[in-house]
């Protein structure tokens, strides 16, 4: 249930100094330890963080085991401080318990030895007669009963200035309208929690504390602030905004990892992330399914977060379930009702479960052409590489988790040799996601042939793991004619300069010539200056599955070695961006044309120029 | 003790200027510096009987149009990568961009 914390200390470390000439009996700090019911009353001891071998001082302090109040067992002096093996100023660290030194509650005591007598009451600031050095941090657990929870007084300092009168406030300025609901009790300087608190009404308390000494002439205060954390515990039940319910088509999606729903749950709650091991506000979660086909294939998948807006400004959990898939074949075919049962394992109430629901749709996959016939027209001129299209089968775009192979069949079995040779223009590729394929130029030869001009093919599609299939006619006829350029470079992306790149042709260049493309010339630039066989296909970034065929298609998208001159790396491979021109030989180069080399036809127009002017 | 003899600016040497990455000309636009080294000075000393027929040839016109490289100062070790931000908060990182070492080549 709620609250098996117990006792818990509202402070998570305690300091002080002692001096030397530190009277025995003379208190040091004191402690607090909190209550879990009314009845509950702690009792204090003194731990040894080595408890087999106690320092030798362990005997100059004692604990009341009642009021938790630290003091001197002895009067310290000069020979005292010799024997500390450490540097003047030392922390000693020291636990202690309220069920014995064996129980897991404990907090660290940290005293500082200072090899200095006592300071007189002139010798202190009067601030640091209110209060220690390091600031007060105190936490509260929610739903507990008040009580005092933090000793304002420095009990070192209580009898150094026996003229003064020292007293404590909280501070009721005009800026906190609503009452905090703290208060001191003027006889012991302990600051006290006056009812029981909820986090999920308001998480921290800041106030400020003024202390006041009245000496013989004046009156001064002191003005700290404090901040009181309010701690959480599990006390507000799961429930969901608005539907329970998440309706859910599962059709062309059939990937596995992919996730569909949405449901989100509330608890008010916040959920820690660290340690990992612990409880607080866990939800678990159970698949209500003894159906082996449904449990092989779809999980949930739960996450969650911290939010503060949608709970009124104050810290809480948003949970998020999904649902997570497997693969799932194109043929399958269900409607079911999956329901989630989610449990906050925390909450005492009756209302610590609820119940999800997903309807899930799970519709088949067909595999089609969208029509009888496809026509693709290409140029006599396509060089090898020339991309011809793409086909894929209806829908193909939606398609994730589903492969599709396609396949190419000469149409007229019965034909002559030279006819037969016409078919080995045209190959078939898959696309790099499996779904659909391009069409593309294996050999140019046969587009010289008169013979070929129209070569009609079987295009079958077959889906991988269900051999769903697909047939359509598919004709290819070439345009034109075929006229051959001399003297290029194999590749486009040889050419530095647009009037010998227009030219030429190339590998992949579907009209028979390179193309070129004018950057802007400002900086490096992603639309860099540079000669390509195809405009759409590259450079655009994409290394695509023809472009791989032959690394001097397309460099600019494919290189993997490295580039000179001013340019970004492709995500990949390839130039993501250039500076100028990039050209590429068996590296690639990126530079700008500041320095033109001049041919002869620009001489001739200078020297004309000249003669002109 | 002996002194070192200086060979001061004696043939091929190594030598540095303090640039903007902007005077690179390479397109980057950043406000970053760098010391740019890099080799000069004449390779006469470490020519062999190669270079004295090649220089012959040519002057005496035996080679056509043809004019064959001769020896020239050139890097023989480049400096480590330098790494920079331009101005669109992108790191690019420059590979042997600066000598370390030079020689007649």
């Amino acid at each position: 249930m709620a609250g098996s914390v117990a006792l818990y200390f509202p402070q998570r470390v305690y300091m002080e100094s002692v001096y030397v000439g530190q009277q025995a009996g003379s208190p040091v700090l004191q402690l607090h330890a909190m209550a879990d019911t009314e009845q509950e009353r702690p009792r204090f001891f003194l731990c040894w963080s080595n408890m087999l071998k106690p320092q030798h001082y362990s005997s100059w302090f004692t604990l009341d085991e009642n009021t938790g109040i630290l003091s001197m067992n002895k009067t310290l002096d000069w020979s005292d401080f010799s024997g500390l093996s450490v540097s003047a100023n030392s922390a000693v660290p020291r636990t202690h318990g309220s069920s014995g030194c064996g129980g897991s509650l404990s907090v660290p005591i940290l005293i500082s030895f200072i090899s200095a007598t006592v300071p007189t009451c002139n010798e202190t600031k009067l601030s640091r007669i209110c209060y220690p050095e390091k600031e007060f941090i105190p936490h509260i657990m929610e739903n507990r009963p008040p009580g005092p929870f933090l000793q304002l007084q420095r009990l070192t300092h209580k009898d150094l200035c026996p003229n003064f009168t020292i007293t404590y406030n909280i501070d009721s300025g005009i800026l906190y309208k609503v009452p905090a609901p703290f208060m001191v009790n003027g006889n012991t300087s302990e600051l006290v929690v006056t009812s029981r608190l909820d986090r999920e009404e308001k998480e921290v308390y800041s106030f400020d504390l003024v202390c006041t000494v009245t000496t013989e002439s004046k009156l001064h205060r002191y003005f700290v602030p404090l901040v009181v954390n309010i701690y959480d515990e599990d006390d507000s039940p799961p429930y969901v905004n608005g539907t329970d319910t998440e309706e859910i088509v599962i059709e062309f999606n059939r990937m596995k990892g992919a996730v569909f729903g949405n449901l989100l749950v509330y608890d008010k709650d916040t959920t820690p992330i660290y340690p990992k091991d612990q409880t607080h506000n866990k939800f678990e979660g159970r698949l209500m399914t003894n159906d082996s086909w449904i449990k092989e294939r779809f999980s949930i998948y739960h996450s969650f977060t911290e939010e503060k807006l949608i709970f009124g400004n104050i810290r809480g959990t948003v949970h998020k379930y999904l649902i997570l898939k497997t693969n799932i074949l194109a043929t399958e075919k269900r409607f079911f009702q999956l329901d989630y049962l989610v449990n906050d394992t925390t909450f005492p109430g009756p209302k610590a479960t609820l119940m999800l629901h997903f309807n899930i749709t799970l519709r088949p996959v067909s595999i089609h052409f969208p029509s009888a016939t496809s026509l693709f027209t290409v140029s006599r001129q396509s060089t090898a590489f020339a991309q011809i299209g793409r086909v894929c089968v209806d829908n193909c775009l939606k398609f994730h988790g589903i492969s599709v192979v396609y396949r190419l069949v000469p149409a007229e079995k019965n034909s002559s040799a030279l006819e037969r040779s016409c078919y080995t223009a045209v190959g078939i590729t898959p696309s790099s996601s499996d779904i659909s394929a391009v069409l593309y130029i294996i050999h140019t030869e046969p587009l010289q042939q008169p013979e070929c001009r129209k070569l009609h093919f079987t295009l079958e599609a077959q889906e991988k793991k269900t051999q769903l299939q697909a047939k359509t006619e598919l004709v290819i006829q070439f345009n034109g004619n075929r006229s051959l350029e001399d003297d290029c470079p194999l590749s486009c992306a040889k050419h530095r300069r647009r009037w010998p790149c227009e030219t030429c042709g190339g590998l992949g260049a579907p009209t028979g010539r390179c193309q070129w493309r004018q950057g802007n010339g400002k900086g490096v630039s992603k639309n860099y200056s540079t000669c390509s066989p195809d405009l759409r296909t590259c450079p655009d970034g994409h290394c695509d599955v023809i472009e791989r065929k032959d690394m001097s298609i397309c460099p600019q998208d494919c290189t993997t070695k490295p580039i000179i001159g001013g340019h970004e790396k492709g995500l990949l491979q390839g130039i993501g961006a250039g500076f100028g021109t990039c050209y590429c030989t068996d590296k690639c180069f990126c530079e700008n044309d500041n320095f033109p080399m001049c041919d002869d036809v620009c001489k001739t127009i200078i020297a004309s120029a000249v003669l002109l002017s | 003790g002996v002194k070192p003899r200086r060979n001061q600016s004696h043939g091929c040497v190594l030598k540095q200027v303090h640039l903007n990455v902007t005077d690179l000309g390479l397109g980057y636009w950043t406000k970053e510096e760098l010391i740019f080294r890099y080799c000069s000075g004449p390779c006469i000393d470490s020519e062999t009987n190669y270079d004295k027929i090649l220089n012959n040839l040519t002057h005496n016109k035996k080679l056509d149009q043809d004019k064959p490289a001769r020896t020239c100062c050139r890097p023989i070790a480049f400096d480590d990568d330098l790494s920079f931000l331009d101005d669109n908060l992108v790191y690019h990182t420059l590979k042997k961009h600066s000598a370390r070492k030079c020689g007649c080549v």
